[in-house]
């Protein structure tokens, strides 16, 4: 064991290592002869795609972070069409944005492997929403799995490559965040060098989807799943799991599985389980045949009941004797909302069959109300020297709070908190520039639209252009970090650097900006509060759409970079004398660097980076950096 | 051992995931069945962060069962005292006194709960409590950010893991950059004899 990039690279068959599920799928990724892996960045899926960044050149593999989910899933469709294997890797709310790609690759296929990994996010840890992705396989008619660990991610990407090439289909692999980020051990397997040479063998018929030839693709789509249906009676991946009597029988896939299977040995529940593994199309004939086994059924998933509807829907048909529990008649025990834990499913199945939970979760509750009475919160914030802070002092100062702030998909969403408040509507990546669009038409405020570089390239230009167009009244400012920071420092096309870790071509966004037609796009470090504030003043007097970049790399990058270089970081300092303890800097900035205690504030200098905004805001230059009396 | 589990708890940038891998690569190692659970993204800009380890033959789920944790091995004490419903009176608690005010709320100071009152409230899930002074011992291995090798040192020492104190060892020279692995040694030394004196 040893660096990911090592046990990436290892060929030692038969060795167990810890991975994370998504490195999990990032191996095999390697180990199946995958050439092209693309992917944007997203949590919970950021990591597939870093950890063959991390290979990609050792391995053969072609990897890139695409601008977007929808590009992506066209570069890995245009691979797998000419007969490379390929993975497109996003988060949820990526396939979103790649649907309209996703849902007629379904109709053309492909003619080597094509996996589209959905990590999907229940809880919402770091998303907007927590949609269930799954629908998206019965949208698309697209054959799907969802794994429960990091052995199963790995071993599913395989069997996805297999049934993929023999269907010539797209298959989904569909994770969630407990599966994604769940480490466990994964035994390796042999490594598969890819084939990164294809040939495009023209078939107009099928991969041209004019109205005639689309109406035929569906019919072979249709057939195609028939065949995806007899693969899914087979799959050793749709088995059953415990050995019951005949009462009880549970349905389960994905990360509730492992949930079941320790509230069944806890509760020692007389209980045959059904693993789904596969699940669309489902099995039909296995499902039917184990509701007819059990007097009872339970079926447990998280998020909405698509394992249910099609249950209760065979039921129906072909045991409607058969008692059958989940969220469409239990929701008080299976919530559609959040993500499952072992407790969930241990109360869930304790009420159903009256048997005692073997912790006294009442008893815990009620202990744990009287702790928390103590408890303060303690949410994420942006971090010390985050040049996003400057950006929304100087927004906040130029605009004095009285515009309507549209905000978008990134750090910056942290905005929103005490005392900065910079965030009045957030919903997806780029939405920003187009509800600014509307919003700026029907009312007499200002208004000013955020958005990072990378949400930029990803979602902001049909937007833009748009504004340009049809002449919508706004200032957009671009958060320029130079970095993909939320989810773990990615380039992107604003960096100059690609997966490959090569030099790619640098495009700047104010050049971006002036090609779509905006008149007036300026370029500020956000540090210089003063010109910050007297550009940002003369934007919201221009007539039309203005951009204004506020350029300054990610704080977490700067100090990682002195570290590296053995550079001092230097923190803040209050000179005593100075300081009339007005409060000024702690009111208006909120940085975490800066304590206030007992009517004096003080620098923890552990936390401080020295990007000297609260000297900026400080009215009695009572701020300076540490040491520099002294010299 | 049926089964070891472990709430790693504090605040982001304390070096928790880095913990809970050592843990589990050790464990691998060692022939275990093992599950990591980790939360990234959002919830590590400076928030409050939890990491489930599960060491055992037969462990499926990724996160541990409310009142099932064999240990809870907390960075910062009101973080501590916010997992604390994974404790039983069964419950080792190895708390770090390093206090980290939660800083979201800075333009109205917040009044930080006091210490022995945390702790009294710990005490009433489990009498099993050890306090260690983990941020000095990492700053006398040569930097706060080794704290995390003082608190596995600490946790070693009392020998509640089914793990070889010399596999973490050799772990943590894997996973740590080659140019501080000295220096994280050395804290895991410190924690080791913190309690083991």
């Amino acid at each position: 064991m040893a660096k990911l990039k090592d046990v990436l690279l290892e060929d030692s068959p038969g060795k167990r290592v810890l991975l994370l599920g998504n490195e999990a799928i990032a191996r095999g990724v390697l180990e199946n002869g995958i050439g092209v892996v693309t992917t944007y960045p997203g949590t919970p899926a950021s990591e597939i795609g870093d950890s063959i960044s991390l290979v990609a050149k050792d391995a053969g593999v072609y990897m890139e972070y695409s601008a977007n989910e929808k590009v992506a899933v066209e570069v890995a469709a245009g691979a797998a069409v000419s007969g490379v294997r390929a993975l497109a890797a996003m988060k949820h709310v990526g396939v979103n944005v790649a649907a309209d790609a996703l849902m007629t690759l379904a109709y053309i296929g492909v003619r080597a492997a094509f996996i589209l990994v959905t990590a999907d996010d229940p809880n919402c840890y770091s998303s907007q929403n927590e949609q269930d992705n799954r629908y998206y396989a019965l949208l698309g008619n697209l054959p799907m799995l969802e794994p429960s660990d990091p052995q199963e991610a790995k071993d599913m990407v395989k069997y996805a490559v297999e049934i993929s090439e023999k269907l010539e289909l797209p298959c989904i692999l569909r994770t969630t965040t407990r599966v994604s980020h769940t480490r466990g051990p994964v035994t390796l397997e042999k490594l598969v060098k890819p084939n990164l040479k294809g040939r495009f063998l023209r078939d107009v018929k099928r991969f041209v989807m004019v109205p005639a030839n689309a109406r035929i693709q569906h019919k072979v789509l249709l057939k195609k799943m028939k065949e995806a249906a007899k693969i899914s009676e087979e799959s050793p991946f749709n088995r059953i799991v415990r050995k019951g009597n005949g009462e009880i029988g549970i349905v389960s896939s994905s990360a509730a599985y492992n949930y079941v299977l320790e509230a069944a040995e806890l509760l020692d529940l007389n209980a045959e389980i059904l693993k789904l593994g596969m699940t669309h199309p489902l099995p039909k004939n296995k499902v039917v045949k184990f509701i007819q086994k059990h007097k009872k059924l339970v079926v447990v998933e998280e998020l909405e009941p698509y394992l249910e509807l099609q249950l209760r829907s065979l039921a129906k048909d072909h045991a409607p004797n058969v008692e059958i529990y989940g969220r469409m008649n239990k929701p008080e025990l299976f919530p559609s909302y959040g993500e499952f834990s072992t407790r969930t499913v241990i109360e869930a199945l304790a009420k159903i069959f009256g048997k005692q939970p073997p912790a006294n979760f009442r008893e815990i509750n009620e202990k744990y109300a009287d702790a928390n009475k103590l408890l303060l919160p303690r949410l994420p914030i942006l971090c010390p020297g985050c040049p996003h802070r400057a950006s929304f002092y100087v927004i906040k100062r130029a605009t004095g709070g009285k515009v309507v702030y549209t905000t978008d998909i990134g750090c910056y969403a942290l905005g929103i908190q005490s005392p900065l408040e910079i965030g009045d509507i957030l919903i997806c990546m780029g939405a920003s520039v187009g509800t600014a669009s509307g919003i700026s038409k029907v009312i007499d405020e200002n208004v000013v639209a955020v958005i990072g570089d990378s949400t930029f390239f990803h979602a902001a230009l049909p937007g833009l252009v748009n504004a340009v167009y049809n002449n919508h009244r706004f200032v957009l400012v671009v958060l320029d970090n130079l970095t993909t920071a939320m989810t773990g420092h990615q380039p992107h096309p604003g960096t100059g650097v690609t997966g490959m870790k090569t030099p790619g071509k640098r495009i700047l966004i104010e050049d971006i900006a002036k090609g779509c037609g905006v008149e007036y796009v300026k370029v500020v470090n956000p540090f210089q509060v003063e010109e910050g504030v007297k550009v940002l003043k003369e934007a919201m007097q221009h007539p039309g759409p203005s951009v204004i970049v506020f350029r300054a790399p990610c704080a977490l990058l700067v100090t990682a970079e002195k570290r590296r270089k053995a550079e001092k970081i230097v923190p803040a300092e209050i000179v005593d004398e100075k300081c009339t303890g007005c409060m000024a800097c702690v009111k208006l900035i909120g940085c975490p660097a800066l304590v206030a205690k007992n009517g004096k504030v003080t620098v923890n200098e552990a936390l401080c980076v020295g990007c000297m905004l609260c000297a900026e805001v400080c009215p009695y230059g009572a701020i300076e950096k540490a040491g520099k009396e002294a010299q | 051992m049926d089964e070891l589990n472990v709430i790693l708890t504090g605040v982001g940038g304390q070096g928790i995931l880095l913990a809970s891998q050592v843990l589990g690569v050790t464990a691998v190692k060692e022939g275990f069945n093992v599950r990591v659970s980790e939360i990234h993204g959002m919830a590590q800009r400076g928030g409050a962060v939890i990491s489930h380890v599960r060491i055992g033959k037969k462990v499926y789920a990724p996160t541990v069962l409310e009142g099932k944790a064999n240990v809870i091995l907390g960075f910062e004490p009101l973080e501590t005292l916010r997992n604390i419903k994974y404790a039983s009176e069964e419950t080792l608690a190895l708390i770090s006194k390093e206090i980290i005010v939660p800083t979201g709320f800075s333009t109205q100071p917040v009044e930080y709960p006091n210490f022995e009152k945390i702790i009294e409230k710990i005490r009433q899930f489990t009498e099993k409590i050890i306090i260690i002074d983990a941020l000095n011992l990492a700053k006398k291995a040569g930097n706060a950010i080794t704290r995390n090798m003082v608190m596995l040192g600490a946790l070693a020492a009392t020998g509640i893991l089914p793990l070889k104190t010399e596999t973490l060892k050799e772990t943590i020279q894997e996973l740590v950059r080659p140019a501080y692995v000295e220096m994280n040694l050395k804290a895991f030394e410190l924690g080791y004899a913190a309690i083991s004196k």
